[in-house]
């Protein structure tokens, strides 16, 4: 946007573009190592030959082939998807309902509350959230005698919520009205003006809700600590449990498969959004 | 996509269902990760007709966490021996009296009065093992059997050692270099033992749980250790020597215990009587590296897992010692010299 103003050097308040201020490209290039090296340095050795995850040997996929014959590790991917998936679709669709909800109609009383309740999760440390959560549930469990996958679809659904609200309000406020405003002038019934005006318009902010939800589940440790039940160890927690008795580059070559995963995600998101501008 | 979120409804609805559908053949085991022989769990389940779950966790503390709430849902824990203390103590164990069951008459009388079980009526062995320190025997050429090494190093070893980061291996380890008695409370000798500590500190050069990386990386020729890591190490670089100091050391046993509340009673104590016989005890030493207390599973334990000085002590050494939870003053004061020790 200002690169047509940054050429040639008229005006005295030129270069207020950040890229051009001095320092910029080595404090760029220093965030870049310190986010993506250690990332660089996990895909390496889930390549190496040793069980050290720190000295390479050789060049192999023996963790990728032990990784895939592991019955632990499959299961917990295959949990840590499964949860990822629906609590995504859920949290989802509710923050699209928040969003609207506190964008669309007029200020009504409480609706200041209303968007602090749903950003709770993001305030109230994680910790708190999981011995509630833990405490809550298994309260329930004991009186209903229900178990299963679904407290931690639930606990899952609810920290997602304002994860998947953020982009999808953002997206909401940078709309112009006047789009849905003209739709309504032109007699097409409230459901039409969604259907046909705002999701269309909305889509981008929706889809990186839901992507920004996704991985948030697939990240979670604390919560899942404590909500999970027999059989629903995620790949964060068969990991985590790994420490103790040492972490080998069968865990590597997991979370490299997972990054590839969400790279992926990540740039068909991205060329979604592109295409509909 | 209404249809779409219809499905997704009942889908969830469903998996919430299918926890207790089920449960007649089903056994939900909450041990240490990668701690169970998937092997030893298929023989099982093939001769019970029982489908199992396993899921890990990190810590005797996550694992008290969850399950003492209640309606965690597992039947089967694996808890450390000061943690069956702690959890006999709070009610959270089923008194399943495993020493009237068939297997029992494998377990090493050794094992069987216990501190954290007398006369074994909850629990049976699972894994035992010692902690030590492991060191490169041509870095340093002497006596290894003295935690000397540890704590007034010779030059050859300032600054490549790696100590555990545990409050209490580090300071059992150091009360005992001192002499003093463990769950001490003595404040001079407390004293004593955090100068001892902060002056020795100057020479380790980490303080992680990662022992078989540091020490096969090369990053560091000394590491505490348990032994089974220790063992483990010793196969990339063949020159460590495992200690026995002659001042002691400290044992540790995990032990299979049944939670209060089981949804799948029966099927644990099936398995509990199963984990006692010497095929079970030596599927799980294979894979987890311990020793386990089962008489008769060292025929079938893998030659070099029999072979190991780390798993086999050698008769000259002292006994292991269990050390009891201390009181509550006791880890309070442990704690200070912890933090102060970690600054």
């Amino acid at each position: 946007m200002a690169d047509s103003n940054a050429t040639p050097a008229v005006k005295p308040t030129k270069n207020i573009d950040l890229k051009y201020q001095p320092g910029f490209s080595q404090i760029a290039w220093l965030c870049i190592v310190v986010l993506y090296a250690p990332i660089a340095v996990l895909v390496l050795f889930s390549f190496n030959e040793n069980r050290s995850v720190t000295v390479w040997t050789q060049f192999s996929l023996d963790w990728y082939v032990k990784a895939i014959n592991n019955d632990g590790i499959r299961h917990a991917a295959w949990v840590s998807l499964e949860v990822a998936f629906i609590a995504m679709v859920l949290s989802t669709i509710m923050a699209t309902m928040a969003a609207l909800v506190t964008t669309r109609t007029p200020n009504y009383r409480g609706m200041n509350l209303a968007v602090a309740v749903i950003n709770q999760p993001l305030m109230v440390p994680e910790v708190v959230t999981a011995v509630a959560t833990l405490i809550f549930f298994a309260i329930i469990k004991q009186l209903t005698g229900v178990s299963g996958i679904g407290y931690l679809i639930a606990a899952h659904t609810a920290f997602c919520i304002p994860f998947a609200y953020m982009p999808i309000r953002a997206r909401l406020e940078d709309m112009d009205l006047s789009l849905e405003q003209a739709a309504a002038d032109l007699y097409a019934p409230p459901f039409t003006v969604f259907r046909r005006v705002t999701l269309p318009l909305m889509l981008p902010g929706v889809m990186a809700g839901a992507m920004l939800a996704f991985i948030v589940s697939l990240d979670d440790v604390i919560i899942t600590l404590f909500v999970a039940g027999p059989g629903e160890t995620t790949l964060p927690l068969y990991i985590l449990g790994q420490i103790r008795r040492g972490v080998t580059p069968e865990v590597n070559a997991v979370s490299t498969v997972f990054l590839g995963i969400s790279v992926i995600l990540v740039t068909f998101i991205f060329l979604f959004g592109k295409s509909k501008k | 996509m209404k249809n779409r979120i219809l499905t997704m409804l009942t889908a969830m609805s469903l998996t919430l269902m299918t926890g207790n559908a089920f449960a007649a053949g089903e056994l939900h085991i909450y041990n240490w990760g990668n701690y169970t022989n998937p092997e030893m769990i298929e023989k099982f389940e093939k001769m019970h007709g029982v489908k199992v779950t396993i899921d890990g966790y990190d810590s005797n503390e996550t694992m008290l966490a969850k399950v003492e709430q209640g309606g965690s849902g597992y039947d089967i824990v694996v808890p450390g021996d000061y943690m069956i203390a702690i959890m006999v103590e709070k009610g959270l164990l089923e008194r399943v009296e495993p020493n009237k069951m068939s297997n029992f008459k494998n377990v090493d009388p050794k094992w069987v009065d216990v501190y954290w079980d007398e006369g074994r009526n909850y629990t049976i062995p699972y894994q035992w093992g010692t902690t030590n320190f492991t060191v490169d025997a041509t870095v340093y050429k002497g006596d290894v059997n003295t935690l000397a090494l540890l704590f007034d190093p010779p030059d050859e070893l300032k600054g490549r050692i790696n100590m555990l980061k545990d409050m209490n291996d580090v300071i059992n380890a150091g009360l005992r270099y001192l002499d003093y008695p463990r769950c001490n409370a003595n404040k001079a000798q407390l004293k004593e033992l955090n100068q001892m500590l902060v002056k020795a500190k100057v020479h380790w050069r980490t303080m992680d749980y990662s022992v078989i990386e540091k020490l096969t990386s090369k990053d560091v020729d000394l590491s505490q250790s348990w032994n089974g890591a220790a063992k483990r190490a010793r196969k990339d670089r063949p020159e460590l020597v495992y200690s026995y100091p002659k001042e002691g050391f400290t044992g540790w046993m995990d032990n299979v215990a049944v939670l209060k509340g089981a949804p799948n009673l029966e099927n644990a104590k099936l398995f509990m009587n199963f984990m006692m016989t010497p095929e079970a005890a030596a599927l799980t030493s294979n894979f987890a590296n311990y020793a386990n207390g089962i008489v008769g599973s060292e025929a079938m334990m893998n030659a070099d897992l029999v072979s190991a000085p780390e798993i086999v002590m050698p008769a000259s050494a002292p006994a292991p010692e269990f050390v009891p939870p201390c009181p509550q003053e006791v880890t309070d004061l442990y704690a200070k010299i912890w933090t102060n020790l970690n600054k």
